[in-house]
């Protein structure tokens, strides 16, 4: 599997190597995980063609996640990395491509829908390049793949989601459109890497998930704002986001695109968009198709946050 | 056995064939000897040159009189009717049936558009083209709609399809006028014992030529098969209903004087001086009924009124009213008695609907009829000009037990209002439910907040008292207004509304009302209210169920028992109902199981259907194994006896683990927070989750307190808890609008 490093890519590993798969991890840096790895980028496919041999089916996990990232720097590891995966999976024969739902994003709330195809065209530089990376993944990688989106994963140790909106709260910075009030869904990290799991054991046993798509929620959706005053609370912090108008907030994004020069800007059109729109998914069909269920939930994630708060390991 | 009683001939219409009478062959070939024509030119029959209408009757006749000895009956469909009654006149017939047809264009009624449109290029659509067959095969069944084009293929095969559209006549100076003019005169004078099968869903044939064919032949038996379009035949319940027609004992309906009985108390107590109706703008006796209502009727009469006509009532609640209502019983009119509260655009869409030829109402009201274009009726009445009619000699117009004998108007407080039709049978039986659950003597009284329910007063024998409110605002009705109309008459039961009871509670200081039962309706009532209710009424509280098609449908006993699935009991069914719990999504019977599913009634004071052409409508009644149910739209359950109601089926929320009914939820977070709250639905059926609103001043997520407190008092996995003001009814002023509240809600979750 590739971008072991990642939160969710350490759980997947590790949910792997519990159940007796062989995994080999390969990324840049080491990760966590005790597994077999190897080092190297997935820009070169020579690397990736190697590393491939002797191996059933790969999860392609890595990705660039810079907050503000050079187009062709993002294209060069989302786009051609994963021609490159996808092309030597093809001695493997069996993919698990992971993507994001915000690749089908259209400027509009996503209400109960399910995983519509990866239009998405807009300034984001991420999801731009996730968008056509999904639809490259299926062009050119071998017949059993399966394409995961996770929406929103958090957990214990997540620097990404949790440890900015702690970072921001602590701060007082941290600000909600219209005081969140989109209804928004998330992931809890153990429930989605039990997602890819079984999306692996489908490309093997399944071949109707062949070439789909499946968006993977936690399917209970909250109101941003009752979600954040959740996370907080798990987390002992004690601070209250601000509520600004979505007009001001979005204004304010749009300016930002034209006008920061900064490596991590406060805000984009496309995150206020992203913050004051409800982003909640119809989770039939995935939980159908791929035979899973999310086992911890909200609930079970939040005590596990809560004792990790209490470690001291939350957001490290 | 071999048939025996006769020989029944079927004739079609344009542009189908015998093919139409299928079901009608197999049906009645055991006892009947069967014959389904082709007429000339059409079907499988000869081609030949044009015919027209006197030449269609001709071969009809010459047929019949080659062909057939014995008993002769005739069945027809579309233009096939005024073919079939022409010959009518020169043929000796036992009986006939008729469907979806007209003997002649109706006054103020347009051409049917189809044909109207078919005439004007009748080469084009009719023969060139297949275009006209098509479409009428369209209107039936997928499995037939082969059968139908069978003969017609090909434009030569077409002709007589031209023909026969062309030869319709419009003008008086088309070629076939007169024939038609004969057609017409024969049906009217005519004694044969006639059945009009009707499909309720025509476009082409549709209500108001079943009501001129009515208008024609009152006593003839109306069978209306409300799902059944303008093919009708080809129903399955067209042939079994025309079985049934046959082998019952008269063919034609009697025409005794039951609508007598309908006013049997007015009559009965026509020297009565003691008051039917007491009300802020005055008193009524029994006497004064009896002769103001015989002078109004004289008036109608004199203007022309007539057995089956609607007269539309815009008089408000009022001795006025009872007068009116009494009045055009006595002329065997139909009362189209009209609620104002959705609105001057739903009202006019509702009297328009029904065809009324004159209307009734005070100074103001006829002012809004004028102004609004409520109606288009020709003639129109004040009570200064009924009070100034005529008594006649004539006996009180006999009506028979399936005529329409009232139309009255929903509120619209659950999806758009309807004008629900009451045949005499249906009212009839209706006083003796009602006054079961009432159980008022001759001289005691009832009050209420519901403008119609004044009209029980003469039908039920009983008196009623208005309480001197704005009848319009059901919520300004208190304690005080409650406890005036005891003190002037014996009142023993009050008829109230959510809204009126809460208002009564608030209102009522520690003292107890002075009668022997209240009467809850509207909509559910929660176990707090009738609590509540019970502490300030010295009698019995009772929480009835029931709509404006059926009612009463319950006893409304133990109205403060919760339900194990949630709800408030509305008491044990009344003997005399049918009730079946269907499942929602494939209307299985679950009455025994005690699961929930929606409500369906049958009773024999159900309504006999919806007046109008509303396809949207055409579901609502619906025949299971022989019995007309009305689908009520409500869900609930039955347990231990008692049927308790869930709220409305369009409020059901559909989760992705099923079904989940509005009031399941709404009951134990209310009484967790005393506060009014609405469960709604937000997302796409299938995938939906339940949002909780509370009652608040504006749209906004609830503070954390309270968001606790309703994910703690519920089951449910709830999605958020968001306050709002509760959109309700006019009328009743306590149906909250979930639908209307869901999509408020969705916007606001979604960030729109």
């Amino acid at each position: 599997m590739t971008g072991a490093t990642s939160l969710l890519g350490r759980h997947v590993a590790r949910q792997l190597l519990a159940r007796g798969d062989e995994v080999t991890c390969f990324q840049r840096h080491p990760s966590a995980v005790e597994s077999a790895e190897v080092l190297g980028d997935i820009r070169d496919a020579d690397q990736v063609a190697a590393v491939m041999k002797g191996h059933d089916a790969v999860i392609h996990l890595a990705a660039l996640v810079a907050p503000q990232p050079r187009y062709d720097q993002a294209y060069a590891v989302n786009v051609t990395g994963t021609i490159n995966v996808a092309l030597a999976a093809r001695s493997a024969g069996r993919m698990v491509y992971v993507s994001s739902p915000s690749v089908a994003f259209a400027h509009a709330p996503a209400v109960g829908v399910g995983a519509l195809p990866p239009t998405y065209t807009g300034r984001d530089v991420y999801t731009r390049t996730k968008a056509l990376a999904e639809i490259a993944a299926l062009r050119s990688g071998v017949g059993a793949t399966v394409v995961v989106r996770p929406h929103l994963v958090w957990g214990p140790g997540d620097t990404q989601l949790l440890g900015r909106v702690a970072e921001r709260a602590r701060a007082g910075r941290l600000v909600l459109p219209d005081g969140g009030r989109a209804l928004v869904d998330t992931t809890y990290v153990s429930d989605a890497a039990a997602s890819l799991v079984s999306a692996l054991d489908r490309t093997g046993d399944d071949s109707t998930t062949w070439g789909q798509a499946y968006v993977v929620t936690g399917g209970e959706p909250r109101p941003l704002g009752e979600l954040i005053r959740l996370f907080l609370a798990a987390m002992d912090i004690n601070s209250s986001p601000r509520s600004w108008p979505a007009p001001l907030v979005k204004l304010l994004g749009g300016i930002v695109d034209r006008a920061w020069w900064g490596s991590e800007p406060p805000i984009t059109s496309f995150a206020a968009q992203q913050l004051s729109m409800a982003h909640w998914f119809d989770q039939g069909e995935t939980r159908r198709a791929l035979r899973w269920a999310p086992s911890m939930g909200l609930e079970g994630g939040l005590a596990q946050l809560r004792s990790a708060t209490r470690n001291g390991s939350a957001t490290t | 056995m071999a048939p025996s009683r006769g020989t029944v001939v079927c004739v079609h219409g344009n542009p189908t064939w015998g093919y139409l009478w299928k079901n009608v062959l197999t049906t009645l070939s055991s006892q009947w000897r069967v014959i389904a024509v082709d007429q000339t030119g059409m079907g499988y029959s000869e081609r030949g040159r044009p015919r027209r209408l006197g030449e269609r009757i001709d071969d009809l006749v010459n047929f019949c009189r080659q062909e057939v000895s014995g008993n002769l009956v005739l069945a027809a469909h579309d233009w096939g009717g005024a073919v079939a009654v022409g010959a009518m006149g020169q043929l000796d017939v036992d009986a006939l049936a008729l469907s979806n047809t007209a003997v002649s264009k109706p006054e103020h009624v347009a051409v049917p558009p189809l044909i109207a449109f078919s005439r004007s290029l009748s080469s084009v659509v009719c023969q060139l083209t297949p275009g006209f067959v098509w479409g009428a095969a369209a209107m039936t069944n997928r499995q037939h709609r082969a059968a139908l084009r069978a003969p017609y293929r090909g434009s030569r095969r077409r002709r007589a399809v031209r023909d026969f559209v062309a030869d319709i006549p419009v003008r008086s100076s088309d070629p076939s006028f007169m024939s038609l003019v004969g057609v017409a005169t024969v049906f009217d004078t005519s004694r044969v014992p006639t059945v009009l099968l009707w499909g309720g869903r025509d476009l082409v044939f549709h209500h108001r030529f079943l009501s001129d064919l009515r208008r024609r032949r009152p006593e003839a038996r109306v069978e209306r098969l409300e799902n059944a379009a303008h093919l009708a035949p080809l129903d399955d319940a067209w042939a079994v209903r025309f079985e049934e027609w046959l082998n019952s004992d008269n063919s034609t309906s009697e025409a005794s004087s039951p609508g007598a009985s309908l006013l049997q108390p007015v009559i009965d107590r026509a020297g009565d001086e003691s008051s039917v109706y007491v009300g802020p703008d005055g008193t009524v006796s029994w006497r004064e009924l009896a002769l103001r209502s015989a002078r109004a009727a004289g008036a109608l009469r004199s203007a022309k009124i007539r057995p089956g006509d609607r007269v539309a009532v815009l008089t408000p609640p009022s001795a006025d009213l009872l007068v009116t209502a009494v009045a055009i019983w006595r002329c065997g009119a139909i009362p189209v008695v009209a609620d104002a509260s959705g609105g001057l655009r739903q009202l006019r869409r509702l009297l328009r609907a029904s065809g009324c030829c004159a209307v009734v109402g005070t100074r103001r009201t006829l002012a809004a009829n004028y102004v609004g274009r409520l109606t288009k009726a020709p003639v129109r009445f004040s009570m200064t000009q009924l009070d100034r009619g005529v008594p006649s000699n004539e006996e009180i117009a006999s009506t028979s037990g399936s005529d329409v004998v009232a139309i009255v108007h929903t509120s619209g407080a659950t999806g758009p209002a309807k004008a629900v039709r009451y045949t005499h049978d249906a009212l009839v039986a209706q006083r003796s439910a009602v006054q079961g659950l009432v159980q008022l003597g001759d001289h005691e009284a009832f009050t209420t907040s519901f403008a119609a329910f004044v009209l029980l007063a003469p039908v039920l024998g009983v008196s009623c008292v208005r309480p001197d409110i704005d009848i319009d605002k059901p919520s300004t009705l208190g304690f005080d207004e409650l406890l005036a109309t005891t003190t002037l008459a014996s009142v023993r039961a009050a008829w109230l509304s959510p809204a009126a009871a809460e208002r009564l509670v608030a209102t009522a200081q520690g003292r107890k009302l002075p009668v022997d039962r209240v009467l809850l309706a509207g909509a559910p009532i929660s176990a707090e209210l009738a609590n509540a209710v019970s502490s300030v009424v010295s009698g019995e509280v009772l929480a009835p169920y029931g709509m404006t098609e059926c009612l009463p449908i319950t006893d409304g006993t133990s109205p403060t028992v919760v339900g194990p699935r949630g709800g408030t009991s509305t008491g044990r069914v009344l003997p005399g109902v049918q009730l079946r719990i269907a499942a929602l999504l494939d209307d299985r019977d679950l009455t025994a199981s005690g699961e929930w599913g929606e409500i369906w009634v049958a009773a024999p004071w159900m309504s006999d259907g919806y007046d109008g052409r509303d396809l949207s409508l055409a579901g609502s009644f619906v025949r299971v194994d022989g019995v007309r149910f009305h689908r009520t739209g409500d869900v609930g359950y039955l347990d231990g006896g008692l049927l308790f109601h869930l709220g409305r089926r369009a409020h059901v929320i559909a989760t992705a683990h099923g079904a989940v009914a509005s009031v399941e939820v709404e009951g134990p977070v209310a009484a967790a927070l005393g506060r009014r709250v609405a469960a709604v639905a937000v997302g796409p059926i299938g995938a939906q989750l339940i949002c909780v609103v509370v009652e608040g001043a504006s749209l906004g997520v609830a503070d954390v307190a309270m968001t606790d407190a309703v994910r703690h008092a519920s089951a449910r996995s709830i999605a958020a808890v968001v306050t709002s003001p509760l959109p309700v009814d006019h009328r009743h002023q306590s149906k909250i609008d979930r639908t209307r509240l869901s999509r408020s809600v969705s916007d606001f979750l979604a960030g729109r």
